[in-house]
């Protein structure tokens, strides 16, 4: 950085002044315009509504609106997040602003080694090539942070507030620090609901990823078993169940398991008594239930996945196997087993992801339930559903906003800890 | 001969296990389906008319109500939206996802790795937080009640799931790039020439997936389309009445048919694409 | 070196002067003057988008009522049209982004939440021509003070009370003997929980459990908690405004929830959860349940299935079968309690059912362009035609009690259980949102637990209730008042 502000001649000085301008005196004309278009654009986008955005970012409105009399005042929360959004773009912009710089000075370094500048179809078959991931990934990288990171950071943001409650727009917001992280911990329920749902949510989503991955695996292996005919017939019943959104399924299910349902109906034909397999005394009925129903969710798909994947294990490695007088179970535990778990490591992670958050199961199968000892909560609910009946439910959005935070941070640094040391993490080239 | 017996009959008892076990699998995952089948042609709406598993009496009313009782839940509305959507995000979708993958697996970058740990703490944060974020967003840009704005939102979201693929890819030697290189090859010709027909069972899964997830999401439908004609099939059954039981269920065996005819016509793919062969060439 | 530097120095500072410059500027902002809506000029060639529930649209009533709107207004270019949205939509979310309706149909509780946030606008009821039909109870329940002032959101259009199903043909032979103490032409089944409590138990022993007297999801706290209202439980003090008072266990309303646990043990137990609640059409209607507690609403969902059934099993075309279900579907006042609260005391002191109620009505979104056209179109929806043509095709129980009185019959009942204080109404604010899941797994509680062993039953006692009632007021408490 140093030397470049030291051996920058002019056409630098001129893009770090107003970008593409160097660029445009090395007669890089499309690459110029392009750049000044961005330079053009930041400042059409601050004077239409950035700037405003940015300052509304930290005063979160001072007027407040009366729909009654027809005056229109700030909203608050579309200031925050139009904040973060005009952050984003500052941000962007900056990192544009440095590579122009970088770029004008890269040509100045070619004239002077005795080059030219570089022509525009140059660049751009450079971009099919050696910078191909830039290309590739900036539209991915986009979307993800305007629809993935900036609500994110909008939550974090937002348990920082007193947002919710009686304080929702047209209401005006304001920031109170760590106001709610201190209200949360001086709450003495708060702690004994947290970690026993933090147990039994751990326990679901180890229990449940580990049901669906060997669940799915074990399905896709008996399915590419030679002796097999007809493996798109036998493959079709596993994606009918996949075929139905998950929400029908969870409300059928439940409907199944119900006092009126078709499981009490023969319990109840045999003479014996109903069975609540659902209801406020079915602790663990319910998380068992719980548990089947999303392998019947899950298993198609990790199935599908694992297909995917064995298609791609070296058939010749199978056939040294069998050479050398191995048996299917050895195979298995040799080869296709590490081949598999290699391949797989990161979507076992997600899929734990998923399932630590699996809002939809319990709320559907065994919603509006306060169970004694829990602080509304039930003793089916993860934390997830517990946040919601909080957050949502409740429309306490700061107070839910801080859990999810606390939470966030014990979840991701547990899960980015395994990943890290996982194989598919540290070894990537295993199999290259 | 008589050392070849025991083999064969230990095979043909395998083929039985194997059968029996496919037959049990059938079984389970088909058995609820059929519930659902059944009761779409119950003849009385309610469900409660069952015994048991069995509708008291069958008919085809629910469908004909289903398709051209249209003036309260116009399904077939619902149903085109829905396939519009589904579809749009699957193409976009798909393409991202496979895109990223790729570049996540072959080429090594700065900021790579970052970006990798980054994703995987994104997928940790309870999602309907940031609902509110996403529906303030696209009241701003005039998104709501609009199918382009869901198809946006599925698109941008689609490639955060890109880790199953890049395993995937991860698990393609690299001597078929670098063959393919020295022939002059750029990385853009490696990928369309020689990682795409590879990767055809994952591509299959990919896009099975990105078209599965807009299909049967309610929550985002129910959150941004505001009028009935531009409900989704999702929303649009969850709000019939409760004594429409019968039209629930066959509006749910629908939703499953295009879900199933995406797989047969891709069921082909998911098992081909052989490495093995690719690099003896 | 310099140049560069000056360079980098100066592109930052020109934006961070334009930055500055432009934001600061658009804080000072001048306080936009308000003025009042209702202009009573009628803004011309708008269109107005109307929220209905889906039975006035199943039932054709909507169309009805646009169509004669429009015809009406065709002069002024005024245009109502269907908002063809969800009825349940959430104008909190949609208002203030521009896509919610215009005007709303929507029940008490749910409109209410609006004010506080000015979603709705305060009307000026008393121009309306329906203004002296509707009874004072009603229009409390859409008033609001702010300011020491008081404005009405709302105005009401019809009575939601629960009411007692039967099954006229199921009563049993000879009823006019044994089962109308008395002689007063109506069986004392529908007239007292206590007869109907026994009913109930020898219904389902002389069938063995194949036939059931009244049945009813008890785990809804819509229709039960009635049953604690009855004994002097309340929602929310000062007339549901006092959010810090909350008043389940209040009074002796342990009583109630005895009589509730007593009616589970004449029930089986498809009253824990919501199994009554969507097979009660079918099961009235196939004989399998003599009565059931449902809102006037649903009456003609009621008469849809048992018409259907008596098609199927007896053989008639559709007009008899409808005719014959309307004369056999009886839809009756809720039945009197016992004073002591227990339904084995089949001579003692009977008190009145107060029940929960709810009034709905049309309100005028906020954010409307055209406010004085919406107010012409909610007076003339409240008219005296259409909210008969409303009960006509609807079987509402509408709150104008002109109508209400030339009708007669349960709307006329309704009315009076609104006057009288039979009907409790839903409390208008926020805060109910946080009563149904405590209250909702006190019930099932409550249901379930005749069905549990003997030893265990967790309600036998008085106090033993009354604990468990504390305990609901006390997670209501805390879902209000902890967090915020």
């Amino acid at each position: 950085m140093r030397e470049l502000i030291k051996r920058a001649d002019g056409r630098v000085t001129a893009s770090m002044l107003v970008m593409g301008l160097g660029q445009l005196l090395y007669r890089q004309w499309a690459k110029g315009i392009m750049y000044l278009a961005v330079q053009a654009g930041y400042i059409i986008y601050l004077v239409t509504v950035g700037a405003r955005d940015l300052f509304g970012f930290f005063t979160l409105g001072s007027v407040e609106s009366n729909p009654w009399y027809g005056i229109e005042g700030d909203n608050s929360v579309i200031m925050l997040i139009m904040g973060v959004l005009a952050i984003i773009v500052t941000v962007l912009y900056i990192l544009v602003y440095i590579s122009n710089i970088k770029d004008v000075y890269a040509t100045q370094k070619r004239v002077e080694a005795g080059g030219r500048p570089k022509l525009f179809r140059e660049e751009l078959a450079e971009l099919l090539d050696a910078k191909f991931y830039r290309t590739v990934l900036f539209v991915p990288i986009l979307g993800v942070c305007v629809f993935n990171i900036l609500p994110v950071v909008f939550m974090i943001l937002v348990a920082f507030t007193n947002y919710g409650g009686d304080i929702v727009p047209p209401a005006l917001v304001d920031w109170v620090g760590f106001e709610n992280f201190k209200k949360i911990l001086a709450l003495g329920e708060f702690a004994p609901t947290f970690f026993k749902i933090l147990g039994w949510n751990f326990l679901w989503a180890i229990l449940s990823t580990a049901i669906n991955y060997f669940g799915g695996l074990s399905l896709a292996l008996l399915l590419n078993k030679k002796c097999v005919r007809g493996k798109v017939f036998w493959r079709a019943f596993p994606i009918l169940a996949y075929a139905i959104p998950g929400f029908i399924t969870l409300l059928g299910f439940k409907f199944m398991f119900s006092y009126g349902g078709p499981i009490n109906h023969y319990i109840t034909e045999a003479g014996r008594q109903a069975v609540g397999f659902l209801d406020l005394d079915a602790k663990w009925s319910a998380r068992v239930i719980g548990l089947l129903v999303n392998a019947w969710i899950s298993i198609p798909s990790s199935m599908l996945l694992a297909t995917g994947i064995l298609s791609n294990a070296e058939q010749s490695q199978y056939e040294a196997a069998r050479l050398d007088g191995a048996g299917a179970f050895q195979q298995f535990r040799h080869l296709t087993l590490p081949f598999v778990v290699f391949s797989t490591t990161p979507v076992l992670i997600s899929q734990f992801i998923g399932n630590f958050n699996n809002f939809g199961i319990f709320y559907f199968l065994r919603g509006g339930l306060y169970i004694d000892g829990y602080f509304l909560a039930s003793d089916t609910d993860l934390l997830i559903n517990w946040l919601y009946n909080l957050s949502i439910d409740n429309n306490y959005y700061a107070i839910g906003a801080a859990i999810s935070l606390i939470i966030f941070i014990i979840t991701s640094v547990i899960s980015l800890a395994v990943y890290v040391s996982s194989p598919a993490y540290r070894q990537e080239e295993t199999y290259k | 001969m008589k050392k070849r017996k025991p083999v064969r009959l230990g095979r043909t008892a395998d083929t039985a296990v194997t059968y029996a076990l496919l037959l049990l699998v059938a079984f389970v995952f088909f058995f609820p389906c059929l519930w659902l089948i059944l009761a779409s042609f119950s003849s009385s709406g309610s469900i409660y008319s069952f015994r048991g598993f069995f509708p008291s009496g069958y008919s085809t009313e629910s469908f004909k109500k289903l398709f051209f009782d249209t003036a309260m839940y116009d399904y077939p509305k619902w149903f085109g939206n829905s396939l519009f959507i589904a579809t749009m995000s699957c193409i976009f979708g798909t393409l991202l996802t496979i895109l990223t993958a790729y570049c996540m697996s072959r080429f090594r970058f700065r900021s790579r790795k970052a970006l990798m740990k980054t994703t995987l703490v994104l997928g940790m944060f309870p999602s309907f937080m940031g609902m509110t974020a996403v529906y303030l967003l696209m009241t701003q840009f005039n998104f709501i009640n609009n199918h382009w704005g869901l198809i946006l939102i599925y698109t941008a979201g689609a490639p955060l799931g890109y880790m199953v693929q890049k395993g995937f890819f991860d698990s393609i030697p690299g001597s078929i790039d670098e063959a393919a290189r020295l022939d002059g090859a750029t990385n853009f010709q490696v990928f369309c020439k020689i990682h795409m027909p590879l990767s055809m069972p994952m591509i299959v899964y990919t896009a099975l997936t990105s078209f599965t997830w807009p299909w049967s999401d309610y929550i985002l439908p129910k959150l941004l389309l505001k009028t009935k004609d531009k409900w989704t099939v999702a929303v649009g059954l969850m709000s019939l009445g409760e004594t429409e039981f019968s039209r629930f269920a066959a509006g749910s065996i629908f939703i499953a048919v295009p879900i199933v005819i995406l797989y047969l016509c891709l069921a082909k793919h998911l098992i081909s694409g052989n490495v093995a062969g690719a690099v003896k060439e | 070196m310099t140049r560069n530097i000056t360079a980098l120095v100066a592109h930052a500072l020109i934006i961070a002067v334009l930055l500055t410059a432009l934001g600061v500027g658009s804080l000072a902002r001048d306080d936009a003057q308000g003025q009042t809506k209702f202009t009573g000029e009628l803004e011309r060639n708008v269109t107005l988008r109307i929220l209905e529930n889906d039975t006035a649209k199943e039932k054709g009533y909507f169309k009805e009522l646009l169509d004669a709107f429009n015809a009406a207004y065709a002069e002024y270019g005024i245009v109502a049209v269907d908002a063809n949205m969800d009825q349940y939509t959430d104008l909190e979310q949609d208002g203030p982004y521009g896509y919610g309706p215009d005007v709303l149909y929507q029940a008490n509780d749910a409109l209410m939440k609006y004010t506080d946030g000015k979603h709705i606008q305060p009307l000026p009821v008393e121009k309306l021509e329906c203004y002296e039909q509707i009874s004072q109870q009603a229009w409390d329940a859409y008033t609001v003070e702010y300011d020491g002032e008081e404005y009405v959101f709302g105005v009401p259009v019809n009575i939601q009370g629960p009411l007692l199903y039967y099954r006229k043909d199921l009563l049993p032979e000879g009823w006019q003997e044994n089962w109308d103490r008395e002689g007063d032409g109506v069986p004392d089944m529908v007239e007292y929980w206590t007869e109907l409590y026994a009913y109930s138990r020898l219904l389902r022993e002389e069938s063995g459990g194949a036939k059931l007297g009244y049945m009813k999801s008890l785990f809804d706290p819509y229709f039960s908690s009635g049953f604690l209202f009855s004994y002097g439980g309340y929602v929310f003090g000062e007339g549901g405004t006092d959010t810090g008072d909350i008043g389940f266990s209040a009074g002796e309303a342990r009583k109630g929830a005895r009589v509730l646990r007593q009616l589970a043990s004449a029930m089986n137990q498809d009253c824990i959860d919501d199994t009554v609640t969507v097979n009660a059409y079918s099961m009235l209607a196939n004989g399998t349940y003599f009565a059931t507690m449902t809102t006037p609403d649903v009456y003609t969902l009621f008469i849809d299935e048992l018409a259907k059934e008596y098609m199927r099993t007896d053989g008639l075309d559709e007009a008899d079968a409808y005719a014959r279900a309307e004369e056999n579907l009886v839809a009756a006042d809720i039945p009197k309690l016992p004073a002591s609260g227990d339904l084995e005391d089949r001579t003692g002191e009977t008190v009145e059912s107060v029940m929960m109620g709810g009034i709905n009505g049309y309100a005028i979104s906020a954010y409307t362009r055209a406010p004085n056209a919406a107010l012409a179109f909610v007076d003339f929806a409240t008219g005296y035609e259409m909210i008969s043509r409303r009960n006509e095709l609807l079987g509402i129980a509408p709150a104008r009690e002109d109508v209400a009185e030339k009708v007669g019959g349960l709307s006329e009942t309704i009315n009076a259980d609104l006057d009288a204080g039979r009907i409790a109404v839903m409390p208008s604010t926020r805060a109910v949102a946080q009563i149904w899941t405590p209250t909702q797994t006190f019930f099932s509680d409550l249901a379930k637990d005749p069905f549990r062993l003997p030893e265990e039953q967790k309600y036998l006692s008085l106090d033993e209730l009354q604990r468990g009632l504390e305990n609901v007021d006390a997670q209501i408490y805390s879902a209000i008042h902890t967090l915020n």
